[in-house]
């Protein structure tokens, strides 16, 4: 079962189609957003780790809000993915360290979230469930088979989003 | 030449850095020995700029719930440092400061914390100290933060705060040795890149 997972690393994105689970380990202040389609059981997971893609020539999409989400729009699209039908889910974006002092730093995630957040508005699409900010991180499952998201913590329940 | 990315350092320059960090890292083992009252030895620290995949494999598993205590670097150094607690090590040190010994860090309570904070501050304090008098810099250091959390969510920190510029981290690999008994260690110096070429300036090898 494990070894069929597909394994998104940290800035990257995978899809799939039909069945099988998509997953990203321990989000810290890196947002993961799934994409998922029910009619043709088409489903992504992004994990990004920046709010914006600085330098357009960077050849590493998925690693800012931005631009991945622009990216995984349009791959999924070309597989016949309906933004009117697609439901989007996002989690993670902790403040995983206070530094006393200095309440800036570390607050990568609640802009990424922003980001995010404004990205997906740009794109029409609805956030239809979230788990993000506090201060833990977050693995983050996509069922594409069923369509359901899973998010696990340490030291608590597995939750459904 | 002024680098770009910590990836551009070539042999010189790392021999340099292992040099410093081999300084650093025993100056951390005699401060943590005279905290415990016990023998603490290191082996000589590897220096290694990986990509946090590569940091995340070669200090244990991404879901893996370690204890860590972060330190700002300012003044003419900007940047981290992280130091990470494996359960051994945190055993080790709990073992002998407060004779608890746990199987999981979610068993431990605030005092357990609060120990481990002082000591992972100690531990980057004493390895900073050296530093500043070898290469001749001023570093201030921020007050500590901890945090009990998944190694991959842990390890995003450094990664996302220097995003932007990089996407390597430094990882100062050594091994402390007590009572016959090697504990890993996980000690990240990140310096912003800026800081890192005044660095190699002061040393004299950029």
């Amino acid at each position: 079962m494990a070894d069929k997972d597909l394994k998104v690393g940290i800035g990257d994105m995978k899809f799939t189609r039909g069945s099988g689970v998509v997953i990203t380990y321990a989000l810290g202040s890196c947002i993961g957003i799934t994409f998922y389609d029910p009619f043709l059981k088409l489903g992504a997971l992004l994990h990004i780790m920046l709010p914006n893609r600085a330098d357009p020539n960077d050849p590493k999409v998925f690693k800012y809000a931005d631009s991945g989400i622009h990216e995984t729009v349009r791959k999924l699209s070309a597989f016949g993915m309906v933004k009117s039908r697609t439901v989007v889910k996002i989690a993670g974006g902790a403040k995983m360290f206070d530094v006393k002092g200095n309440s800036d730093f570390g607050n990568i995630g609640q802009r990424n979230a922003a980001m995010v957040k404004k990205i997906l508005m740009e794109e029409r699409l609805r956030i239809s469930a979230e788990d993000t900010g506090g201060t833990y991180a977050r693995t983050m499952l996509l069922d594409v088979a069923t369509g359901d998201v899973a998010v696990r913590t340490v030291g608590k329940p597995e939750k459904h989003l | 030449m002024r680098l770009k990315s910590y990836g551009d350092m070539n042999l010189l320059e790392l021999d340099v850095m292992k040099e410093i960090s081999s300084i650093g890292t025993s100056h951390a083992a005699t401060s943590l020995s005279k905290l415990l009252q016990k023998e603490v030895r290191i082996t000589i620290p590897e220096v290694n700029i990986l990509s946090y995949d590569e940091t995340v494999d070669k200090i244990g598993h991404i879901e893996e719930l370690v204890a860590a205590t972060l330190v700002q670097m300012s003044n003419e150094v900007n940047g981290l440092m992280l130091f990470i607690f494996k359960m051994d090590l945190a055993n080790a040190v709990l073992g002998k400061l407060l004779s608890r010994h746990y199987t999981s860090f979610e068993e431990m309570d605030e005092m357990d914390y609060s120990a481990l904070e002082e000591i992972g501050n100690i531990i980057i304090c004493s390895y900073v100290n050296a530093f500043t008098q070898l290469v001749g810099v001023e570093i201030d250091l921020s007050v500590p933060s901890s945090t009990i959390n998944m190694l991959g969510g842990i390890l995003t920190v450094p990664i996302a705060e220097y995003g932007y510029e990089t996407d390597k981290l430094m990882y100062i690999n050594a091994e402390f040795i007590m009572d016959g008994e090697k504990l890993s260690d996980g000690l990240l110096m990140l310096p912003d890149i800026e800081s890192l070429n005044r660095i190699l300036e002061k040393l004299g090898i950029s």
